[in-house]
């Protein structure tokens, strides 16, 4: 760009430098692979078919695409990104679109420019990979890919006629890793803001509960084994049967479906929790604003809300793993006494007839029993002494009346269907109740003591409320598996279910005790990863800095970032100058600024644009000395200095310096002679 | 792109105030080493562009709350600044040299060896050197702790040139700064005149009967007197001295041409340059046909001589005629 390299290839066409083509080919598929997973086979294809293209071209056996051939591949891209079926302005979209921009470029990349703006689209293409994963592999894998980077970029840079790839590739790495030490400052130190603008959202890799549920929902969840988040208890931990993960509450039931319902305005403020549960979450990205926390919780953490059915919200939603404070109660009580009126109509609306039979059955089991506690406890026994099974695949219940279905026909379900028919037949016996979606359970990593909670630990179940205990959970999957809620998913799944799910059929491999304990150490790194380079925002960041600097000022930290970043440059500075001193003189030139210092007190100065030679030459003939008396001397020193090829040493030296000093007294008479 | 002289944005700016400070930075040596006292760097266009994208970079990290977002820019700025130690120590430590300047004719190249030597340890990539007005070569140290690098500028005018100061610069690693500096290794080449070639004048034709015999049958010049051998021309022979002593006599004639040409610029026409210009093509004519020559340059009179040292000293005084500076 800037380079004067322009001038010196006049009249040639300037080729990008063999190795930089060759490292910027192989940027391009280690930037791409990544993206397989999001996105559309077909961009790879192009982004691929453009890299060899562009091979293709440097062999000098196709030529750059002309003007034509150009708008036709950027309109075939285009048509290839709506027609994969991306949603309009997603993350999605927009990474699709910058791979295209990228692997088209590449075709056409002439000059250094190209070269250039091709090398910061693939810096660009490498950090929006993390916002679909944030995962320590690929964070590793993308270091890597940002040295492929700078190798070439490198390249570009050095001597053309010099062609190797490692080189560049070793320096580059060299660059990355010494600029790690200011990279940790920095990402220490400089202040995290609030999101300006709401972004692009990804819309196909979204995992874990939504806030719409219907039966087959969770029991989709149950393919996945990736965490949800993991728990990090200080102090006491309840046994796994007591946590239930509150997400989400659906107030809301039509057709089959359970939604969340409009929003609530926020509660107000609750007493302060004294003592009670305190733990830490650090929860992977839902892109959605709800947080899971156990029983009546409390935020510890300033972005975190609590809402007026008590679940907790983040301010913004959770892009990337966030981390927050909660202090739960066990005992503690919501909404007891008196339910407001608005609440209580939300709670126990009702179509009565969408599913007549049930409506019927509940109606006569109310008028039976006259109590809450009754009225459960029949429907309970119902599930535990019926022929009612625990299963992930239940027969399809489709149409109308689909609880109907199950209750009287089926009688085979997950988690859902359970909780909904009981909530359902809450509701016409006109009790508040409603549905609840989280997680239930947890995974103790006996390295760390921390808990994680996969998507498979997804979980519905019921709240009612009365007037003394407030809502309080009913959970009916406990009456017909409880060793779904004791010992987690898979101790409650039957062998048919067990086989369906890849998931469990792997994780028998954690029965061994070699393979189990690596996974737990894979997963205690992962918790680490999350809880200080993932999981690391301002809240995080202003615990950090207060306990290391003290009280936080602009000045303190400004220092601590001065400090730091000049510690690790001063590193770099030491690793760069540090085997370097500076060449002694050259013996041969120093014996001759000595002689050319005689001979310039005798009236022959050396004119500054003479070399050595030349100068003695020019002495010579002046004084009329003839070639034969001075011709071995110039050949001498023309040698001695010049070719690096002969070896000398110190006779070669010393019979130079006779030469000279004869020479000198040739010339001191010369005139005279 | 660079401008045509190769002086990028600050020199443009700054403008002559920048080379009367640089004469007082960086003062004229014939070796000169880099150091931090004469190396300036400053970000490239490519530079700019690069914090551009971190700040987007930055940007989005911040708008998705994305903390290896945050990581990466983090690591593509520390690069930034690791790079400026990198392409600061890639010129610090180097030696410069002005070896050879190699005299030429107007409108020739002029040649200057410049040698660069690099401290020992790590090595140096990507060096570019030129003048202003020439074309910017690469030292080339990786391998070696030396380079000779020679440097073209046309000759412009008859006498000493000065090329200027020498730029010095280096994009290494990463093109995203340049680092460079402007020595001044008081080079100078000595400009001959541009040799105009045409025929000796008449009166350079030194007196009769001096010079070299070229011809001793020559027609010219009387030279001798003989006996008749057979075969002479009869209309040399001197029939009066036949008459008598009854010897047939022979005049020998032969043709002498003045060899020891000298050269005087009142001799040829045309404005002092061109005089020049002639008198630079008739010593050149002279050497390559090996005929000894003087020159009378107004009131400097060199004696006739051959060879090359002989050319060059009276090439130096075709140059320099009329200047002051020795």
């Amino acid at each position: 760009m800037d380079s004067p390299k322009g001038k010196a290839a006049l009249g040639v066409a300037y080729q990008i430098p063999r190795n930089t083509l060759a490292l910027l080919m192989i940027a391009q598929v280690v930037v791409i692979v990544p993206y397989l997973l999001h996105l559309s086979p077909w961009l790879i294809a192009v982004g691929l078919f453009s890299g060899y293209w562009r091979t293709r071209v440097y062999q000098g056996v196709w030529d750059y695409p002309g003007r034509w051939v150009k708008a036709v591949l950027v309109v075939a891209s285009i048509a290839a990104v709506v027609l994969s079926g991306i949603e309009g302005f997603s993350l999605e979209a927009v990474s699709s679109l910058l791979i295209i921009a990228f692997a088209l470029k590449l075709i056409e990349m002439k000059n250094r420019r190209d070269a250039y703006l091709v090398i910061f689209l693939s810096y660009f293409v490498i950090a929006i990979q993390f916002l679909f994963d944030q995962s320590i592999l690929m964070a590793l894998y993308e270091l890597v890919a940002i040295v492929v980077v700078t190798a070439a970029m490198v390249g570009l840079n050095q001597l053309h006629t010099q062609v190797r790839p490692l080189v560049s590739l070793k320096l580059a790495g060299a660059l990355v890793v010494q600029a790690l030490p200011f990279t940790i400052v920095v990402f220490l130190l400089f202040p995290r803001i609030a999101p300006l603008w709401s972004v692009p959202l990804p819309n196909s890799s979204t995992t874990g509960i939504s806030d719409e549920l219907t039966p087959g929902d969770i029991a989709s969840l149950t393919q996945s084994d990736e965490p949800a988040f993991r728990v990090i208890f200080d102090g006491e931990r309840p046994p796994p049967s007591e946590l239930y993960w509150r997400g989400l509450v659906y107030s809301e039931f039509d057709q089959g479906t359970w939604r969340v319902g409009p929003r609530l305005l926020p509660q107000a403020p609750r007493v302060s929790l004294e003592d009670g549960l305190r733990y830490a979450v650090l929860l992977e990205p839902t892109f959605s604003n709800w947080l899971f926390a156990l029983d009546l919780a409390e935020p510890g953490t300033n972005s975190v809300r609590p809402t007026r059915d008590f679940r907790l919200e983040a301010s913004e939603p959770v892009l990337s793993v966030f981390r927050y404070e909660v202090r739960s109660d066990p005992r503690g009580l919501l909404d007891p006494g008196v339910l407001p009126e608005f609440i209580r109509i939300r709670e126990t609306a009702i179509d009565p007839t969408s599913n007549p039979r049930l409506t019927e059955f509940a109606r006569s089991l109310w008028q039976q029993t006259g109590s809450v506690v009754a009225f459960t406890e029949a429907v309970f026994r119902a599930i535990r002494q019926e022929e009612y099974f625990y299963t992930l695949q239940p027969p399809t219940y489709t149409g109308a009346g689909t609880i109907d279905q199950f209750w009287f026909d089926g009688r085979a379900g997950f988690c859902t269907h359970y909780a909904g028919a009981l909530v359902y037949m809450l509701r016409v016996a006109g009790i508040p109740a409603r549905m609840v979606g989280g997680y239930q359970g947890g995974e103790l990593n006996p390295i760390t003591g921390h808990l994680i909670i996969r998507q498979y630990d997804a979980h519905a179940w019921a709240e009612v409320w009365q007037p003394e205990t407030g809502w309080q959970r009913l959970d009916p999957t406990a009456a017909v598996a409880p060793a779904r809620i004791e010992q987690g998913l898979s101790a409650a799944l039957s062998a048919a279910d067990r086989a369906s799910l890849s998931i469990f059929s792997n994780a028998r491999i954690g029965d061994w005790a070699i393979a189990g304990s690596l996974l737990e150490l894979i997963d205690s790194v992962e918790l680490r990863w999350n809880l200080w380079v993932v999981g690391f925002d301002g809240n995080v960041q202003s615990g950090l800095l207060k306990s290391l600097l003290g009280e936080l000022t602009p000045a303190r930290v400004g220092m601590a970032m001065l400090g730091g970043g000049g510690l690790s440059l001063i590193v770099v500075l030491i690793v760069l100058f540090w085997r370097r001193r500076t060449l002694p003189r050259h013996p041969v030139e120093l014996a001759f600024s000595r002689f050319a210092a005689r001979l310039a007190a005798q009236g022959y100065p050396r004119r500054p644009e003479e070399s050595p030679s030349g100068f003695v030459t020019r002495i010579a003939s002046q004084v009329g000395l003839s070639d034969a008396q001075v011709g071995g001397v110039i050949a001498e020193l023309d040698t001695l200095l010049y070719n690096p090829s002969v070896a000398w040493g110190n006779a070669e030296l010393k019979q130079l310096k006779r030469q000279l000093r004869r020479l000198q007294f040739r010339l001191a008479f010369g005139a005279t002679r | 792109m660079s401008s045509v002289d190769g002086r990028t944005f600050p020199e443009r700016i700054i403008g002559s105030r920048f080379s009367a400070w640089l004469d007082k930075r960086v003062p004229p040596s014939p070796q000169i080493t880099l150091s931090q006292r004469n190396i300036f760097i400053f970000p490239t266009r490519t530079g700019f562009v690069f914090s551009g994208l971190l700040l987007l970079l930055i940007l989005g990290a911040v708008n998705y709350q994305a903390s290896l977002v945050y990581a990466v820019a983090f690591l593509l700025g520390s690069l930034f600044l690791v790079t400026i130690l990198y392409t600061f120590q890639n010129l610090s430590g180097l030696q410069l040299e002005l070896v050879n300047a190699r005299p030429g004719f107007v409108g020739e190249d002029l040649e200057f060896t410049v040698r660069v030597v690099r401290p020992q340890g790590k090595s140096r990539e990507g060096i570019q050197l030129g003048w202003p007005s020439g074309i910017m070569q690469w030292a080339e140290l990786l391998d070696k702790e030396a380079d000779t690098v020679r440097l073209y500028v046309e000759a412009q005018r008859r006498g000493y040139q000065d090329p200027g100061r020498l730029l010095v610069e280096t994009y290494f690693p990463l093109g995203l700064l340049r680092a460079w500096t402007w020595v001044d290794l008081n080079a100078r080449a000595l400009v001959y005149p541009k040799p105009v070639f045409q025929d000796f004048p008449i009166s350079q034709q030194g007196p009769r009967d001096e010079g070299q015999l070229i011809d001793p049958f020559g027609s010219e010049d009387f030279r001798d007197i003989r006996e008749y051998r057979p075969g002479d021309p009869t209309k040399h022979i001197i029939w009066r001295s036949y008459a008598r002593s009854d010897e047939l006599m022979v005049k020998q004639y032969a043709s002498f041409v003045e060899p020891r040409l000298w050269l005087n610029l009142d001799d040829v026409s045309g404005g002092i340059e061109e005089k020049l210009s002639r008198m630079t093509g008739m010593a050149l004519k002279a050497t390559r046909q090996d005929r000894e020559f003087g020159l009378k340059l107004g009131n400097l009179k060199l004696s006739p001589g051959l060879g090359d040292a002989h050319l060059e000293t009276v090439m130096r005084e075709l140059a320099l005629y009329g200047f002051t500076e020795r």
